[in-house]
């Protein structure tokens, strides 16, 4: 299937995204697994299937899987449903969250972006990703994968130009994705 | 001023138990408590009631003390008791011939052990590594620490016992030479009072030596700290021993709906014993040693990680603490330091804990000229005994709290209360306010301890705020009900940080989120 753009999370930062893209012209597939934590003020079932009204391709309950690069561009994303059919683009947008929504997976030494391999911005060794002290600011609340100054995301130390990421995947003082930027590279083109 | 017969130091359950036969042989009697009931290591361990084949072939007398105990506890104790059975397996690396004499140990000791096939266990238990070359049957059961403390502090109450928490032993009573009573404040406050006693027992494990040594008496104690982790399902149903000389992670006990895995042995210093916490490496190595013993443990959620101390006694002429014992030690001051008017009981296992208590009780009698036997035995604990008629129909929210409680769901008022506000462990309103009354509670992790309240797959995160209310509101402290939450929080923090990774992390991120402003 082929697209303009594929948004990978359907929460709030996702919808927005999708949303703005949408907006712009643009032929857009948001990928949408349903683990957010919102309240019912920002309901994001409500908001996806808004969007799947007005024509974004919605793929609710589903997750991406994995990704096909070539060079420094992203080609596809598989899901966990559609795994023979890959979602083509010319632009991704990473807004898969953090720990709850499964954005980023842990084990006991790492910590790491499961749909590109993405770098990740934290620290070594598990006792400092938590303050002992449940009330104090926690680390790991602020890891995330590491932008450039346009909110592109980077693998292996080398920026991908068509892989952004907005919300709480961005790690704590990275840039996040100025969409009117992507509006203005991609759309209409 | 009223004058005790006798006062124990220290609500862990040989305090327990203590004050519990001591109460039952007539002596007016007082335990003073500076926290909860069971809050030191007494909470914090397996929960494994030991049928003694872990000390066979170190420690007969020690093994011979756990059989016979074994047995009077599922006796007297049958709601705290559950007769999962165990095994003892030997792994490909280990020894046969160490299995052969185990085996042969296990029996002088008077333990019924009993060798079976690889085959054959993994009939009886799938979940053991099935790459085991031998096996042997040993009858290990489960018993919850905190209802088994319960049990004894409330028999010890409807004997004529009074029971003290929340307040610090900050020095004793002398006349001349002699002790006659302690000092207690409530913590945080300066004024204390005395109160008077014949004898005073100290029951207070590791805490015991700073105590001691107020009265001037030196007691060599080590601190050895044991790490254990939780897991949220009941991955076996019998407990599983590695068959090697005690090591570290060497067995997984089944407890309700949970597994326990541990322990660790680490000696530490006396200044860290009131902040134990396990750490994320000995999370690692438990867990590395775990998978080797049960292999499903590699992908089970892990609920939370703990750490308890034990109150290792070293042999009186040995200085340097080489020769520590894990045996039952009961020191008369009198006798050994001249300081008469105060006993120590201490060692043990929470196997032991009816012992220990009638080992101190009788010396305690014999000093004071008392004739009265032992009992302990004999008659059973409160909540034994059978809760219902076989054919009554028992009502849903009422079923758990059987379980937990056993006869003693009599005293709870489920017409004024049998609404469920943890659903996870199903735990009414009306047996909050049992535990309130009852065993005085003042906070959320209090009443954990004495109903399970927070202790299932949530681990309180969503019903934490109506626990709270509802806590508050028993308490008679409406505008607790934010600090009831905060307390709470803090504790499950310390458990789910030295596991802070996958799920934990997760769950770790909802907690930040949902329970505070901003995070």
């Amino acid at each position: 299937m082929k697209f303009d753009a594929v948004v990978i999370g359907g929460g709030a930062a996702g919808c927005a995204a999708a949303g703005r893209l949408f907006d712009a012209g643009m032929k857009v597939c948001l990928i949408s697994a349903g683990l957010t934590m919102e309240d019912e003020n920002t309901d994001p079932w409500k908001e996806n299937r808004a969007l799947a009204q007005r024509g974004v391709t919605v793929l609710r309950g589903d997750r991406a899987t994995g990704a096909v690069l070539e060079g420094d561009r992203v080609l596809s994303v598989q899901t966990a449903c559609l795994d023979d059919e890959p979602l083509c683009a010319r632009v991704f947008v990473l807004a898969t969250g953090k720990f709850f929504s499964r954005g980023l997976l842990s084990d006991m030494q790492r910590i790491y972006e499961p749909v590109f391999g993405a770098d990740v911005a934290y620290l070594p060794g598990r006792e400092n990703w938590y303050d002992p002290d449940f009330s104090a600011p926690q680390p790991f609340l602020g890891f995330g994968v590491k932008t450039d100054a346009q909110g592109r995301v980077s693998i292996g130390g080398k920026c991908i130009e068509n892989l952004y990421a907005v919300g709480g995947i961005v790690a704590k003082g990275a840039a996040e994705a100025d969409m009117d930027v992507i509006v203005e590279t991609y759309a209409g083109k | 001023m009223k004058e005790y017969d006798v006062i124990v130091v220290g609500g862990g359950i040989t305090g327990a138990a203590t004050a519990r036969d001591c109460a039952m042989r007539g002596l007016s009697t007082l335990l003073v408590e500076r926290s909860d009931i069971c809050d030191g290591a007494s909470g914090r361990n397996h929960g494994l009631l030991h049928s003694g084949a872990r000390y066979a072939v170190t420690d007969r007398e020690g093994a011979e003390e756990c059989i016979r105990e074994n047995r009077i506890l599922r006796r007297i104790a049958p709601n705290c008791v559950e007769p999962t059975g165990g095994l003892f397996i030997t792994l490909p690396g280990d020894s046969l011939d160490y299995q052969e004499n185990f085996v042969r140990c296990c029996r002088e000791a008077g333990i019924d052990a009993v060798p079976i096939s690889p085959r054959e266990a993994l009939r009886l238990e799938p979940a053991v590594n099935p790459e085991l070359i031998g096996a042997v049957k040993v009858p290990d059961a489960s018993v919850d620490p905190f209802r088994l403390t319960d049990a004894n502090i409330i028999d010890a109450m409807r004997h004529g016992a009074t029971i003290l928490k929340f307040h610090t032993v900050t020095g004793f009573v002398r006349s001349g030479g002699r002790i006659c009573g302690v000092k207690v404040s409530r913590p945080g406050e300066i004024r204390s009072k005395e109160i008077r006693a014949r004898m005073v027992v100290l029951a207070a494990g590791i805490w015991t030596a700073g105590l001691a040594r107020d009265a001037g008496i030196n007691i060599g104690m080590l601190p050895s700290k044991g790490a254990l982790i939780i897991f949220g399902h009941r991955v076996a149903g019998m407990v599983i021993n590695r068959c090697r000389k005690p090591s570290n992670a060497d067995i997984l006990v089944p407890g309700d709906v949970v597994s326990v895995l541990g322990t660790t042995s680490d000696k530490v210093p006396f200044e860290d014993i009131d902040d134990i916490r396990a750490t994320p490496q000995e999370v690692d190595l438990l867990l590395r040693e775990g998978v080797s013993l049960v292999p499903s443990l590699s992908h089970t959620r892990i609920i939370r990680a703990y750490a308890g101390v034990r109150p290792l006694v070293m042999a009186d002429s040995d200085g340097d603490g080489r020769s520590v014992s894990r045996g039952i030690v009961v020191l008369d001051h009198e006798q050994r330091d001249g300081v008469p008017g105060l006993m120590t009981i201490t060692g043990g296992k929470l196997t032991t804990c009816r012992l220990m208590a009638e080992m101190v009780t009788d010396a305690v009698c014999a000093r004071l000229g008392v004739k009265a036997a032992c009992e302990t035995a004999l008659r059973p604990l409160p909540g034994s005994g059978k809760a219902h008629k076989d054919d009554e129909e028992v009502p849903y929210f009422k079923r758990a709290a059987i379980g937990r409680h056993g006869t003693e769901v009599s005293r709870m008022d489920f017409d004024l209360g049998h609404e469920i506000i943890c659903e996870c462990e199903q735990v009414t309103r009306a047996e909050i306010r049992y535990a309130v009354k009852t065993l005085g509670v003042r906070n959320i992790s209090d009443l954990r301890r004495h109903t399970r309240i927070g202790m299932g797959t949530c681990q309180g995160s969503f019903c934490i705020r109506k626990v709270a209310e509802a806590l508050a509101e028993e308490l008679g402290q409406p505008l607790r009900e934010k600090e009831l939450i905060d307390e709470y929080l803090q504790e499950r923090w310390k458990g789910i940080t030295p596991v802070f990774w996958g799920d934990s992390l997760r769950e770790a991120e909802y907690m930040q989120r949902t329970h505070k402003d901003e995070v």
